[in-house]
């Protein structure tokens, strides 16, 4: 079996998981969905020129409950020594990095296209024409932070403080990705299409491919034992 | 007793040490520290004295000659620490692990000293303190990952394993800075800048030039000594809890 079929098994596995217990989806949704409303309180996301701001309060909704999700993701494994239990499996822990990632790209990205909808309407936005970029940037974005994410979560869940040390790990490693994903989502929330926000995805891409490559080789050196 | 230590040699000395040799500071580590004094008197001269006053900027283009050697040990530093980090995951030898920390202590603080000193220059020159420039805005992003490598390193007790993962962060930080340069640089240019740029001229005359490679020297040196003193703490201080 090749490493992404290893690799599928275990997203397989949390994704049957969370399927039955559906908890990363309901509570870091809700976590998007509050950030999303508390927001649009806090900043001017009326008027004129608005689809920048819109763009940046999405994207600290969708990093935050990312990275909630993600941490719940590794703390999972963590209980009952589940983690000890894949790494003796013949999966190979480049396989163990992409399924969890992979599981985790897929709850983010349900939970993002489930706010998506939401927050277009309450702010009266109109991606129109730009709505295949809002949803090609969502899946690009969720991937480079599901990728640093992953890596760091496995670091995370063996220190002392497990929640607090996660973002102050991501934040700063995921600044170019922030600014490539508001860039391109406040393109596509004033109507853009494809080729002006281009660029963006292009930088998000080459940061996805840089960061999953890095987190595959080095993945084994949180993890071992 | 012999002791067998887990940290780098103090330069010039072996690499097992008796107890009584370990706290005693070594010849070759005074010798730096007056180097790294002298030069330091030789760049406040240069940087005072012998560089001409820029036309344009006055006075506060000296701060250069201080900004432009700290930005540099920023990066060594951190260049140090990606180093050290590969050698760790290779090697596992904890005298690895020291190095890179006491590296990015080190490259944090001088970080630190470039975001202090390129706002006061920034005020008068450019009119405001702050500017998302590409380089300004990297340095502060680099100055954030040194925090949270540092920030980390107190939540994992474990020496291995908190070596392990720092040498992990190490190596994603050291190659997430030129990521976050170009990001910046592309987002900057789409936004044009509203500073206006006062430029000191495109050419540097041979004195300024002069005192600036008197700085990259003297810095270097001054980066050199803490190291040295810093690694002599660390086998210290693991000296101390051997006996605790």
């Amino acid at each position: 079996m090749t490493t992404l079929g290893r690799a599928l098994l275990i997203a397989r596995k949390d994704l049957r998981l969370e399927f039955r217990t559906r908890d990363i989806v309901t509570s870091a949704g809700l976590f998007a969905l509050l950030v999303v409303v508390t927001a649009s309180f806090a900043f001017p996301t009326w008027g004129r020129g608005r689809e920048g701001v819109a763009a940046g309060v999405l994207w600290m909704a969708f990093l935050f409950a990312g990275l909630l999700g993600i941490g719940r993701s590794f703390a999972i494994e963590k209980e009952d020594a589940c983690m000890d239990g894949l790494l003796l499996s013949p999966a190979g822990s480049e396989a163990i990095f992409l399924g969890k990632l992979l599981a985790t790209l897929a709850f983010t990205f349900v939970i993002e296209l489930v706010t998506l909808p939401i927050f277009v309407v309450l702010l009266q936005l109109s991606p129109d024409g730009g709505t295949l970029v809002l949803i090609l940037t969502a899946l690009l974005g969720t991937l480079g932070l599901a990728a640093v994410g992953s890596l760091f979560a496995a670091m995370a869940v063996n220190t002392k403080t497990r929640e607090v040390i996660l973002p102050l790990l991501v934040l700063p490693v995921a600044v170019p990705l922030l600014i490539a994903s508001v860039e391109a989502t406040t393109a596509a929330l004033g109507g853009h299409d494809l080729s002006s926000a281009q660029p963006w995805l292009l930088v998000m891409a080459a940061y996805d491919a840089v960061f999953l490559l890095v987190g595959m080789t080095t993945f084994r050196f949180v993890t071992e034992a | 007793m012999d002791t067998k230590l887990s940290h780098p040699p103090i330069p010039g000395a072996a690499p097992t040490m008796t107890r009584a040799a370990l706290l005693e500071r070594p010849a070759s580590r005074r010798v730096l520290g007056a180097l790294t004094v002298f030069a330091m008197l030789v760049l406040a001269w240069a940087a005072f004295l012998f560089a001409p006053e820029d036309a344009a900027q006055g006075p506060p283009q000296r701060i250069f000659y201080i900004h432009v050697p700290s930005a540099w040990i920023g990066f060594l530093g951190f260049g140090v620490v990606f180093v050290a980090s590969l050698l760790f995951l290779v090697r596992r030898d904890l005298r690895y692990d020291a190095v890179a920390r006491a590296s990015a202590e080190i490259g944090l603080l001088f970080t630190t000293g470039v975001l202090i000193t390129g706002p006061l220059w920034a005020r008068p020159i450019w009119g405001v303190f702050w500017s998302w420039d590409p380089r300004l805005t990297s340095f502060l992003v680099l100055w954030l990952i040194y925090l949270s490598y540092l920030a980390m390193r107190q939540y994992v007790p474990d020496p291995m394993r908190r070596a392990r993962f720092s040498a992990v962060l190490g190596i994603v930080g050291f190659i997430d800075v030129p990521v976050v340069y170009l990001s910046v640089r592309w987002w900057r240019a789409l936004h044009p800048d509203q500073v206006v740029f006062v430029s000191g001229g495109p050419r540097m005359p041979g004195e300024m030039l002069a005192a600036l490679m008197i700085g990259l020297a003297a810095f270097s040196l001054f980066y050199l000594y803490l190291m040295a003193v810093r690694l002599h703490v660390s086998r210290l201080r693991d000296l101390s809890e051997e006996d605790a």
